[in-house]
């Protein structure tokens, strides 16, 4: 009995269409789950690349230098106590397997590479000649060695001095020492206060791997754990940015979607008061993210947890179609009744905001593209999921909730002025805005980025402190070959010294330094007298000195040995702190190969064309001068003009689409325009909050934009009488305030990306609503003439 | 009984009938007296700004016989020590705060001492003993007295890794606030004897 009351409810239509539909639902999230792959580099959300540099730029913020370098910084203890944690924790981190290496300027810790450059002194000294061997050369170097040791100084030298008396190895780390360095207490670097101790440690890891940053970060955390707990910790550095922002972005989304998804629950409860209307409100929704997500990852091989974490985005307008389509339905009347008699305007607003999201989906820019391809896709799907979907699983089946009465404004229905003030305002606020045009653009990739401003100015902070080095300047030098890349290098090194001479710069750090081409290296060992000669030479240059006769035994075996030495190579330095810069400066890029000389302490912003012309006249046509940030600001000017030329396209398009839709120019100028109003608007209080527009704004306006015409099209529609007008109030007003809830939430983000759109959208949909109100108000009034 | 040893090591002067033991003996019972430290630095620190004539051999197996230089030692309070060599050549080493001001060859070069432990440890050793500086020396080595305060010898073992590595132990002798002769013992084995004159 009780089985087949069961089956006969199963087989009830609705019952079995609901079923049909979980299934379907169940089993494309099952697809999902395996075909879907997440990416999380987020330079696909940086502004496309198309010269030289800006591929040049993408890679170093991908995966250059600094992009992997990691600073600690130590402090709450005495200094002492800071000296020894960041001996040890550089000792373990050298160790372990997240890290390429450790610095702190420590001895030690420099034991490894010091060798490489003691082994390899004669091919990498910039200071050798043919005179430093013979008897003269060399009676000069070891009378001053006889002094040095008998100086405070000859317990360090000596050891060095019997295999190097000519001083080499000190003339290449003379010239390394070019930058600025943190100053060293206790043996290892410390703040100019001695408040803090410094390590530098470069990741495995390139710097957009947020996951594998967070893996270096827990390591360094639990290495300083271990060796002293009461030692404090500030990280910084892009890779912890990326971890750190992630994380963030991650735990914000979270808490204020759950905050903003129960208090819209709260709302939809309270206005229907039954939880089938509930569910039907979630699934178009529904169905449009996972169809959307499951699109883009067809379309582009993977999808970017960015463009899922702005799906939230298209979730706050696809969770207004139901409620649009359910809260206008009459007492008593089927789904299926009143989705027919608002296709037209229905139709109009999925297709807009298809439409505005067309000019996404064109952008060169990866991560815009698929946030537009998600839009589309769920917006499209949404659409049709509300108006044939829920119609079908309702079937005959009425929906009864209770009619909320939203009391329409009688000072807004009677009074001309509000509408005169608005046009006035918005006209002044276009005016505004064009006249202060482009300043309110983001210039600067920084701004982009998705790190609080609080970490930013800790970490510039924390650089200042360190004179860590800033790769935003820098000569690359192009080879077909690495060597052809190196040599190139080789030959602008005295350039850059009429540079530093000049004080156009104060310091270089070229790779041929520590690479010099095969040539010069050749040249250097064969300065380098043979044995016979040699021990002659040091004979006679011993001569009544005091040194043992045999003292320097191993400078002439060192001496034979590099004569016969196989050349230095990248590989000669693996392992080492050097190893890993040579690395990052000298790369591979579009087959052709780079060497980057960074330069330091530029003495004015001017210079960058005055040492590009310096490159020309002195004949260096194989480098150029490289400013990160000019191209930056290049690039993001670029996307502005794109961005601004495709938004143009896409507000024609819609407009044809409103005239072809509504029959009528003068009806879509009154849907279009409180829409256009309402972004001059919303674009006018954000520049007046001082905010800069960058891309994360831009996908909110397209979605102010949606919602604005949504809102219109529903205000213009003509009502047939003044129940059907108090509906349409109602269905604004809770799709409205799900808007604005959802956005307000987002707005209270400490992460610069959710505040923006946050504000954005919230502030967009209130500006919206008011606008489409205010325009709407006559047309309403004075179409009672029945024409549709 | 312990006490009673103590006690008479403490005010040994006054029992000069402790004096037919041989001094050895003496160290051994009471070497590194905390309060036979604190005496000894009195004594130094009350001692007026030096200036002293030295000569130094430097003793290494790289060298068939020793390096002898001389010139003059200067300390002023509380912290300026000043090494001024002027045989076989003229080199001045000045330490004052954190810097070593380096004069050689007729140029001039700026050090600071926080960046080399090594010459940290060297600038405090001078300092401590010539301005009866107990903390200070006690950051960079342990200590250990011998001898009496009227003839004694103190040892400076570096406590520090970057130090030791280096140097093995200072020896400084000298009777009562008077420094005569200060020992650098190297790990390397080499030795450097500087004495006072």
């Amino acid at each position: 009995m009780a089985n087949s009351g069961f089956f006969s409810r199963l087989v009830t239509r609705g019952a079995g269409r609901s079923a049909m539909a979980l299934i379907s639902f169940a089993a494309l999230l099952l697809f999902a789950t395996k075909a879907l792959r997440i990416e999380t580099d987020f330079t696909a959300f940086l502004p496309p690349s198309t010269t030289p540099e800006e591929r040049l730029l993408i890679a170093q913020l991908r995966d250059g230098l600094v992009s992997r370098l990691m600073l600690v910084a130590l402090h709450g203890a005495d200094e002492k106590t800071l000296a020894v944690s960041s001996r040890n924790l550089a000792d373990q981190l050298g160790r372990a397997p997240e890290f390429e290496y450790a610095a702190n300027g420590s001895f030690n810790q420099s034991a490894a590479q010091g060798e490489v450059l003691m082994k390899h002194r004669y091919a990498l000294s910039p200071a050798i000649s043919e005179e430093k061997f013979t008897a003269r050369g060399l009676r000069v170097a070891l009378e001053e060695q006889l002094a040095q040791l008998a100086s405070p100084f000859g317990t360090l030298s000596r050891s060095i001095m019997v295999r190097d008396p000519t001083g080499e190895f000190l003339a290449i780390v003379r010239q390394f020492d070019s930058g600025a360095m943190p100053q060293l207490r206790h043996g290892v670097w410390f703040s100019q206060d001695g408040k803090r101790a410094f390590l530098i440690a470069q990741t495995r890891a390139p710097g957009f791997d947020s996951e594998r940053q967070e893996q270096a970060m827990s390591a360094v955390k639990l290495a300083l754990a271990k060796e002293n707990s009461n030692v404090n910790m500030i990280l910084t550095g892009p890779g912890v940015f990326a971890a750190e922002s992630r994380q963030l972005i991650r735990s914000d989304a979270e808490r204020l979607s759950t905050l903003s998804v129960l208090v819209i629950l709260t709302m939809l409860v309270f206005i229907y008061r039954t939880a089938l209307a509930v569910v039907l409100v979630v699934i178009p929704v529904a169905f449009g993210l996972l169809i959307g997500v499951l699109v883009v990852n067809a379309l582009f091989g993977s999808v970017h947890a960015i463009t899922l974490a702005f799906a939230a985005t298209l979730i706050g307008e696809a969770v207004d179609y139901p409620s649009y389509l359910l809260l206008n339905t009459a007492p008593n009347e089927a789904t299926r009744v009143t989705a027919r008699r608002l296709r037209m305007t229905f139709t109009l607003a999925v297709l807009t905001t298809v439409v505005s999201a067309l000019a996404l989906t064109l952008s060169n820019f990866q991560g815009l593209a698929q946030l537009g391809v998600l839009t589309m896709m769920g917006v499209l799907v949404a659409g049709i999921a509300t108006q044939y979907l829920i119609p079908w699983l309702l079937g005959d089946h009425v929906l009864a909730f209770r009619r909320l009465q939203v009391p329409g404004s009688n000072f807004l229905d009677r009074s001309r002025w509000p509408s005169v003030v608005a046009v006035l305002v918005v006209v002044a606020a276009a005016a505004w805005l064009m006249h202060l045009y482009p300043s309110w653009w983001q210039r600067d990739l920084a701004g982009i980025s998705p790190v609080p401003p609080k970490m930013r100015a800790l970490d510039a902070a924390l650089r200042q402190d360190m004179g860590a080095p800033e790769v935003s300047m820098f000569v690359a030098s192009r080879g077909g070959s690495q060597e052809a890349a190196l040599q190139a290098a080789e030959s602008v090194l005295p350039v850059l010294d009429g540079w530093q001479q000049k004080k156009w710069i104060r310091s270089f750090d070229s790779p041929a330094k520590y690479l010099p081409t095969l040539d010069t290296q050749r040249a250097r060992l064969h300065t380098l007298p043979e044995r016979v000669v040699l021990e002659k030479n040091l004979a006679a240059a011993l001569k009544g000195l005091v040194f043992r006769p045999d003292a320097f035994t191993p400078f002439v075996d060192d001496v034979a040995a590099a004569r016969v030495a196989s050349p230095v190579t990248m590989a000669s330095y693996a392992g080492t702190p050097l190893g890993a810069r040579l690395s990052a400066l000298v790369v591979e890029l579009d087959g052709q190969w780079l060497a980057l000389t960074p330069l330091g302490g530029l003495s004015s912003v001017g210079n960058t064309q005055l040492l590009a012309q310096d490159l020309v006249a002195n004949a260096q046509t194989n480098s150029q001068v490289v400013n990160l940030s000019q191209v930056s600001s290049d690039m993001v000017d670029g996307f502005r003009k794109e961005a601004l030329s495709q938004a143009a396209w896409g507000a024609g398009l819609i407009l044809l689409l409103l005239v072809v839709g509504l029959r009528s120019a003068k009806r879509a100028l009154r849907v279009a325009l409180p829409a256009a109003a309402a972004l001059v608007l919303t674009v006018a209080v954000l520049v007046a909050l001082d905010a800069r527009l960058s891309v994360f704004h831009l996908v909110a306006l397209l979605l102010v934009l949606g919602i604005g015409l949504n809102y219109a099209l529903f205000f213009e529609r003509v009502a047939l009488d003044a129940d059907e007008r108090s509906r349409t109030r109602l269905a604004l007003a809770v799709c409205s305030i799900s808007t604005i809830v959802t956005f307000g939430f987002l707005a209270l983000s400490s992460t610069p990306v959710l505040h923006a759109i946050g504000s954005t959208v919230a502030l967009g949909a209130v500006l919206a609503l008011l606008m489409s109100a205010l325009w709407a108000r006559r047309a309403n009034v004075v179409s009672v003439h029945p024409n549709q | 009984m312990g006490n009673a040893v103590k006690k008479n090591c403490l005010t040994r002067i006054n029992f000069r009938w402790l004096a037919g033991l041989s001094l050895m003996a003496i160290a051994n019972v009471c070497h590194a007296a905390d309060a036979d430290l604190v005496d000894l630095m009195k004594l130094l620190a009350a001692a007026p700004a030096t200036e002293v004539a030295f000569t130094e051999k430097k003793f290494s197996s790289l060298l068939a016989e020793p390096v002898i230089s001389s010139g003059k030692l200067v300390y002023r309070r509380p912290d300026i020590v000043e090494k001024n060599i002027e045989v076989p050549r003229k080199e001045n080493y000045r330490f004052a705060g954190d810097t070593l001001l380096l004069v050689r060859n007729g140029t001039e070069k700026k050090i600071a001492l926080s960046s080399q432990p090594l010459l940290s440890a060297f600038a405090a050793s001078l300092r401590g003993v010539l301005g009866g500086d107990l903390m200070l020396l006690r950051n960079y080595y342990q200590l250990s007295l011998q001898g009496a305060l009227t003839s004694w010898r103190l040892d400076l073992t570096p406590i520090d890794e970057d130090t030791s590595r280096f140097v093995q132990r200072i020896t400084v002798s000298g009777q009562a606030g008077r420094i005569s002769q200060i020992v650098v013992n190297e790990t390397s084995g080499d030795r450097s004897v500087l004495q006072v004159r």
